[in-house]
């Protein structure tokens, strides 16, 4: 809990602040704002479901590029719970869908530190402790955040905006595996151009066409090193 | 016209909120049974990847809202120097702040 305290509590809060007037100026009303953070609680997938929104897209269109924007829950999830042995703590499956609600990507990363800090059996508990808080941060920063509009300037309020994305990016170009940040970067590349041509399936075409090379990158850098 | 709009955003919150818990509940029941190592989850989490660091480029370089009134250079540069701050340095919140910090002066004051 003290290391979600230090910095990463307040920059989700943050986060979540420029968010919630992301989420105010396409439209969503205050407990739309809040239901997102508290039911999706996925930054990219929350920024996604709000842009969409605004430019009018259908529910088909929503559903599926919030699904593939917030896949990768399915590879934190799983690995999340092999890095804290949670079969080890025999939890029934509704308390394991229910602490996995939690994980972000910011408290999986930190698992990952926790890991070398920590004997495996503590880092349930290390989890709780550390999500929730981050959790608590989130919810307080999304809620205060749909107000600061009022409060705050358009000056300072596009500068409260550019920390979520910035955010994100900073926190994904650091991917621990060589053909992630590979996907990050074409992905990136590949989507603002496409964009103008595509609209909104330039999501979906980037993650395929980034995804598909950044993994026959890591086959072709795998094959490379067996030999 | 409002309440049509309004329950559309509900729909959509509903959908969105679906379309993420399908995964954490995939990825508690799938756990103990995928080896995290094979070919298709890698291509699945490269994919994910590219389609998360897509969205968020998408946001500054044809944004809605408020940073419309920005120029892209800006927040291009922005982003390079919070790009060039992590890669040195490994640590994100104090990035993050260079990243922003250098935004906001160029909004203010270029």
């Amino acid at each position: 809990m003290i290391d979600a305290l230090s910095a990463p509590g307040p920059a989700i809060g943050l986060t979540m602040a420029g968010y919630s007037t992301i989420a105010r100026e396409a439209g969503f009303n205050f407990w739309m704002s809040l239901a997102t953070s508290l039911g999706i609680w996925g930054l990219p997938g929350q920024v996604v479901l709000v842009s969409l929104y605004a430019t009018g897209a259908s529910l088909f269109i929503i559903f599926v590029a919030v699904s593939l924007a917030n896949l990768r829950m399915l590879l934190m999830v799983i690995s999340a719970a092999d890095m804290m042995d949670l079969a080890s703590h025999k939890l029934p499956l509704w308390k394991r869908v229910f602490w996995m609600h939690f994980l972000s990507i910011t408290s999986w990363t930190n698992l990952g530190i926790a890991q070398q800090k920590y004997p495996s059996h503590l880092l349930l508990a290390y989890y709780q402790g550390f999500t929730l808080t981050i959790f608590f941060f989130g919810i307080l920063g999304t809620i205060l955040g749909y107000f600061l509009g009022d409060l705050l300037e358009p000056e300072f309020l596009r500068i409260v905006i550019f920390i979520t994305p910035i955010y994100i990016l900073l926190n994904i170009i650091n991917a621990r595996h060589k053909a992630n940040r590979l996907a990050v970067v074409l992905g990136s590349i590949l989507c603002p151009i496409l964009f103008p041509l595509a609209g909104e399936w330039a999501i979906l075409l980037a993650g395929l066409v980034g995804g598909a090379i950044a993994s026959l990158y890591s086959r072709y850098d795998a094959r490379l090193h067996s030999g | 016209m409002e309440s049509f709009s309004s329950s559309f955003a509900w729909w959509a919150l509903l959908v969105a909120i679906a379309g993420t818990m399908v995964w954490r509940f995939a990825g508690v029941f799938l756990a103990s049974r995928i080896p995290p190592d094979s070919a298709l989850m890698m291509w699945i989490n490269n994919m994910a990847y590219a389609m998360v660091s897509g969205v968020v480029m998408l946001a500054l370089v044809h944004p809605t809202g408020v940073l419309e009134t920005t120029i892209l250079e800006h927040r291009i540069f922005g982003l390079v120097v919070g790009l060039a701050v992590v890669v040195f340095t490994k640590r994100l919140m104090f990035s993050l702040f260079f990243g922003v910090a250098s935004f906001a002066v160029a909004v203010t004051f270029f």
